[in-house]
């Protein structure tokens, strides 16, 4: 009975979702017309890609009962040693060295954070300044390197009208969704990410899934990367003073994810919620730019956003 | 003595903003907008000084108790996750500062600044007594009154906290308004030392708080620790950027032995306590 209202109360929530979407949907096109065009919104899928693969693997890592500060920046490393690999004009080997690059640096993290036991946030935050260092260090900064024009035409191109990057995204979104719903590792990811005491006294390996879970969020994050890369050519990381490269996206990924209705305390959630999530985010952050609102009220207002959010949903579920 | 001249002024500011932290971490919590309320004193102060020193800093200890108040009730009352309300904290004080000050500038009079970097040779004597204070207001608010001990019990246990009697809400919202407050002092004191107003100035401290409470010996797990630790640590770290900036090391190495040392003080405090496996 319990299990039956819980999934009404969520699937409640998903629809909710969907008529805020379509709700901002309408009121972004009132104020500039010619936004529920299908070219300008596959486009805005297109520039969304990034941010959704990254809010995908933040997902995961959040229903785990973890956190990833430095998914940004793995994303950033990843386009960056792209870039340098490329230039010899190979694509597909710089390409699984990215990833490689990507899974080792969420290796580290998850070893850390479940062996050494260090709390995410510090062990992330760490990462992410550790390797903004790395970032400089290596290139100095400012644009170096080239995409080959392979993975340039991947990532600009289109399908059937439809941008490819974008394909990968729901692609990957449908990937993960089943994984987290069919598979044992997805029903275990999630168990690890509400009550990890139950699991280690019914036998799941708690440490080696949140490792996985890290590798995994690494490996995308690379993946987004790799796909920037080929968009920018050749990627100019911007450096914000203070927080490391990436933080930004990164920040934004959680708020995706928050927005979209997965439990930041870990165990609730799903890739499907982020998806809608990202679009939330992304339409709210279009229609205060055509409102002629810069960039600082963005930041302002997402983060009231984002605790109305919280604040919403934790009536919703106390009711 | 220019070198240890600089590298007491240097700490001030972090000393003041690992204060805030000190004090949260202890309760068991995280405060993400340390770096953004410091922002946000050198922004307003730079506006604001204009029409007077001493109101200004009223204005900004003012505004700083309301954000701690905020933060506060946030995570008592509304029940958000202290990550989260601080996170939010942090990203509505950095539009905020933005919008105040779009660009670093402004005016802090020469008079402030003075006084804040007053020199007795080369001895910074205001910055020295400022240390002092903070080491003696530290220690003897988490040592000596109820406030800080019953920060110590939140922090260590919180359900027991509750059966002996301890308003844990009202513990925790004194905790963030005490955040805050440091915090904005730390920015009222980057002020005086870039001498105008940034929105992104504190931004950094942020980090540096984190790795010097670890360092400090305050535990990740809340309950244990103190500022005397963190206070030694600040002192540590100002003198860690000098050696670095004197081995010639540039500053992006500096960013990977920064981030390589929080993780490893944080991870080697665990080893040590013990306490990372006692949470299995």
């Amino acid at each position: 009975m319990t299990s039956k209202m819980r999934l009404e109360s969520s699937t409640k929530q998903l629809l909710v979702l969907i008529l805020a979407l379509i709700l901002i949907m309408v009121i972004a096109s009132l104020v500039t017309p010619g936004f529920l065009t299908y070219r300008h919104l596959t486009m805005v899928l297109y520039c969304n890609t990034m941010l959704g693969i990254l809010s995908l693997a933040q997902t995961l890592v959040i229903l785990s009962g973890g956190l990833d500060l430095s998914i940004g920046s793995i994303y950033w490393i990843s386009t960056m040693a792209g870039a340098l690999l490329m230039v010899e004009g190979d694509t597909l080997l710089p390409a699984l060295a990215c990833l490689a690059i990507g899974a080792v640096v969420g290796f580290i993290n998850g070893v850390a954070i479940a062996k050494a036991r260090i709390p995410h946030v510090v062990m992330t935050l760490a990462m992410m300044i550790s390797l903004t260092g790395v970032l400089y260090v290596t290139t100095g900064g400012g644009g170096h390197g080239r995409a080959t024009e392979e993975l340039i035409a991947f990532s600009t191109g289109r399908i059937l009208d439809f941008p490819n990057i974008s394909l990968v995204w729901i692609l990957l979104s449908i990937l993960f969704y089943f994984v987290l719903r069919i598979t044992p590792f997805g029903w275990r990811v999630r168990a690890v990410g509400s009550n990890p005491v139950a699991c280690r006294f019914s036998g799941i390996k708690v440490e080696r899934i949140q490792i996985l879970v890290y590798m995994l969020s690494g490996l995308l994050a690379a993946t987004a990367g790799l796909l920037y890369l080929g968009w920018a050519r050749t990627p100019y990381p911007t450096f914000q003073s203070g927080a490391g490269v990436g933080a930004d996206v990164a920040l934004k990924s959680i708020a995706a994810v928050i927005i979209g209705g997965t439990l930041f305390s870990g165990g609730r959630g799903g890739v499907e919620r982020t998806f809608l999530g990202v679009l939330i985010l992304s339409c709210l952050c279009s229609i205060l730019l055509m409102a002629g609102l810069g960039v600082e009220w963005q930041i302002m207002l997402s983060g009231i956003i984002i605790i109305s959010v919280v604040v919403v949903y934790s009536r919703a579920q106390a009711a | 003595m220019a070198t240890f001249s600089n590298i007491l002024t240097s700490a001030v500011p972090i000393a003041l903003i690992s204060f805030a932290q000190t004090f949260v971490v202890i309760s068991r919590g995280f405060d993400l907008s340390v770096g953004a309320v410091a922002s946000m004193a050198t922004a307003v102060a730079s506006v604001a000084m204009v029409h007077g020193v001493l109101p200004s800093i009223v204005l900004v200890l003012l505004i700083a108790v309301i954000i701690g108040a905020i933060n506060g009730v946030g995570i008592t009352k509304l029940g958000i996750n202290p990550f989260i309300m601080t996170l939010c904290m942090m990203f509505f004080l950095t539009g905020v500062n933005l919008l105040i000050r779009p660009s670093p500038g402004g005016y802090i009079p020469d008079g402030y600044k003075e006084f804040l970097l007053y020199q007795v040779g080369e001895f910074p004597l205001t910055a020295f007594l400022i240390m002092v204070a903070t080491a003696v207001v530290g220690s003897l608010v988490l040592q000596r009154r109820r406030f800080g001990r019953e920060i110590y019990a939140v922090g260590g246990a919180p359900e027991r906290a509750r059966m002996s009697g301890i308003n844990i809400d009202q513990t925790l919202l004194k905790t963030y308004i005490t955040s805050a407050i440091a915090s904005a002092l730390g920015g009222l004191f980057i002020a005086a030392r870039i001498g105008s107003g940034n929105a992104e100035a504190g931004a950094p401290y942020l980090f540096d708080s984190f790795t010097t409470v670890f360092m400090g010996g305050t535990l990740v797990t809340g309950g244990v620790g103190g500022y005397g630790g963190t206070l030694g640590a600040a002192l540590i770290i100002s003198c860690l950027g000098r050696i670095l900036q004197f081995l010639g090391i540039n500053i992006w190495n500096q960013f990977i032995v920064k981030g390589a040392l929080l993780a490893s003080v944080a991870g080697l405090q665990l080893y040590f306590t013990g306490k990372g496996r006692k949470a299995e």
